[in-house]
């Protein structure tokens, strides 16, 4: 006699589990424009790679004779797999069964999936589709009592662990509210989807109550939390957001005690775009466009830009040199000149902390005319947003290069590397730096000799005229300021020597500090 | 026709309008420049089109 009987029972089981919320949700799902979490499971992964975890959970109903009747399984699918051979732990909510809501899970699957990317230094990809909190007002009937929040600890204490541990990816593939919108953001790279994903801290029901009536995509579309920062990237569709997380991934380490792997060394390290030595117009007042810069010098084809509709001044993306993983900071003078906004800054920290945390080289472009001045820019508080980004930088270990490809003035200009250590650095031709800018700064420096002076404008022009003949950076390089001016075409150049030469320093474990969402 | 709707970015003033009623402008032409932070920071159109009329004026 075998355990055949019980086996038969497992796979009626399991089919069961994997029927979701039945043909009819199923239907409602595909006609809401979206995949279910297991159409999406398979998807994202590698074919057939998939090994499920907790199949059998749901809630059953039994016969009076002791037979199983019916199971609704838990509305929450995981499990690990390979994403282009790589190993990720996977979580996803499935909104066939009760809308994701964590009333139809089991709370220990949730945990278990946190649990289970910090224990083994796994990449967590959360497909997030529902609300996934204490569940609807309907608990408070079932269970008897209300629910004090955080009376559990354990889940937000991993979730916060795993952001110095291990690549945490998130997307929003619905309606996500409460503790699926938390889950959404507490990542290090998230992604919504246009017009079938939403993300609100409560939904339009709850907000009309307070006077906004607001349908689901005015008050929580990509449009808006992409914008504001609250999450990296908008995909057109889900099939385009699952190719942006194995892009991420491919990027990064497997957890912070590996190191990001190489990729193909396909394109020449020697390559000089000519065009590089005219991309820096020689008027001080025009703009360029840096995107095409960053594209010419990293490795071809391999710059993922991440966060574009946000904090635009600066440019945040992964990238390749000769085949090593680097973080690129670029500077976009298309947006208030390159200046740094409160914005700018959080993303900023937010970049420069995943590049620590995650040993990844940063190859920072810098055209930064200061922190964004005016009243505007008060009322943001961008100082401290700034000094925030800056102490981000002072912070990091990570081998760092700096190419000053036009300005760096103030203090913003100032933290464009950590000071503190060895940074390679060097500067285009057409570096332009200060303290103090030197329109404006004249009027604020000599003051009392322009207010004396009988014709105030031409002396203005002449105190001007005679500091911009001392503005040259081959002035400051003769005082080892930058320590080196560089042909633009050499800057590929330079810069896969730099990778070559940060490859061996890069140092797996934990930083001293994590990522804060 | 379909009108497009082109908001700017950032907060500046309109240094330079560089475009006029009437005129055919192909994706990526600037149709004014704006000045922030010292900079001329041009707004382009998205795509091609013609223009119907500008409603802002320099300064």
């Amino acid at each position: 006699m075998t355990w055949k009987p019980e086996v038969e029972e497992l796979r009626k089981r399991e089919e069961l589990g994997r029927a979701m919320g039945g043909p009819e949700k199923i239907k409602r799902q595909h006609d809401g424009g979206k995949l279910t979490v297991r159409e999406r499971v398979t998807a994202l992964l590698d074919g057939g790679s998939f090994h499920e975890i907790g199949v059998l959970a749901g809630k059953a109903e039994y016969e009076a004779s002791g037979e199983l009747r019916a199971i609704t399984p838990a509305n929450f699918v995981l499990g690990r797999g390979t994403i282009d051979g790589r190993t990720v732990v996977i979580a996803g909510d499935d909104f066939t069964v009760r809308g994701g809501a964590n009333d139809g899970a089991i709370k220990q699957k949730l945990l278990t999936s946190e649990q289970m990317a910090f224990g083994l230094r796994l990449p967590l990809v959360r497909l997030v589709d529902g609300t996934g909190g204490g569940g609807s007002v309907k608990n408070i009937e079932i269970e008897g009592h209300t629910l004090l929040p955080g009376y559990e600890g354990h889940l937000w204490a991993y979730v916060s662990e795993n952001l110095e541990t291990v690549p945490v990816v998130t997307l929003a593939l619905g309606s996500t509210a409460g503790l699926g919108a938390a889950r959404v953001v507490a990542a290090h790279y998230s992604v919504m989807v246009k017009e079938t994903s939403q993300m609100f801290v409560a939904g339009p029901p709850v907000v009309a109550r307070v006077g906004e009536k607001l349908e689901k995509n005015e008050l929580g579309g990509s449009h808006i939390h992409t914008r504001n920062g609250a999450v990296d990237d908008e995909a057109e569709t889900e099939v385009e957001a699952f190719q942006r997380v194995r892009r991420f991934l491919s990027y990064l380490p497997s957890s912070v005690y590996d190191l990001p792997p190489r990729g193909p060394a396909a394109d020449d390290p020697r390559r000089r775009d000519d065009w590089l030595i005219g991309a820096v117009p020689r008027d001080r007042r025009q703009v360029y466009k840096m995107r095409p810069i960053v594209e010419a010098l990293v490795d071809q084809g391999s710059f993922f830009e991440m966060g574009r509709q946000w904090g635009r001044s600066v440019i945040t993306g992964l990238a390749r040199l000769t085949g090593w993983p680097v973080a690129v900071l670029a500077s976009d003078p298309y947006h208030y000149g390159g200046a740094w906004t409160a914005d700018a800054s959080d993303k900023v920290t937010r970049f420069v902390d995943l590049a620590q945390v995650f040993h990844l080289p940063v190859v920072h472009l810098v055209d930064i005319p200061g922190f964004l001045i005016g009243l505007e820019a008060e009322k943001a508080g961008t100082i401290r947003h700034g000094m925030r980004a800056a102490a981000a930088i002072f912070q990091t270990t990570v081998p760092w290069c700096s190419v000053i490809v036009r300005k760096a003035f103030g203090v913003a200009g100032m933290v464009h590397q950590n000071a503190s250590r060895y940074c390679m650095r060097a500067a285009w031709p057409s570096g332009d730096w200060g303290s103090l800018p030197i329109e404006g700064g004249v009027e604020a420096a000599y003051r009392a000799e322009l207010d004396a002076a009988p014709d105030r404008a031409a002396r203005l022009t002449e105190i001007s005229e005679r500091l911009n003949l001392l503005r040259s950076p081959f002035r400051s390089a003769e005082r080892f300021m930058p320590e080196e001016i560089i042909d633009p075409r050499d800057t590929r150049p330079m810069l896969c020597a730099f990778a070559d030469l940060a490859a061996p320093l890069r140092t797996p474990g934990k930083s001293r500090f994590g990522v804060r969402p | 026709m379909a009108r497009i709707t082109l908001k700017s970015e950032i907060t500046g003033a309109v240094w330079k309008v560089t475009s006029a009623a009437g005129e055919r402008l192909s994706a990526e032409d600037p149709l004014l420049i704006l000045e922030s932070m010292k900079m001329e920071i041009p707004v382009a159109t998205p795509s091609a089109g013609t223009v119907r009329g500008l409603l802002v004026k320099e300064g």
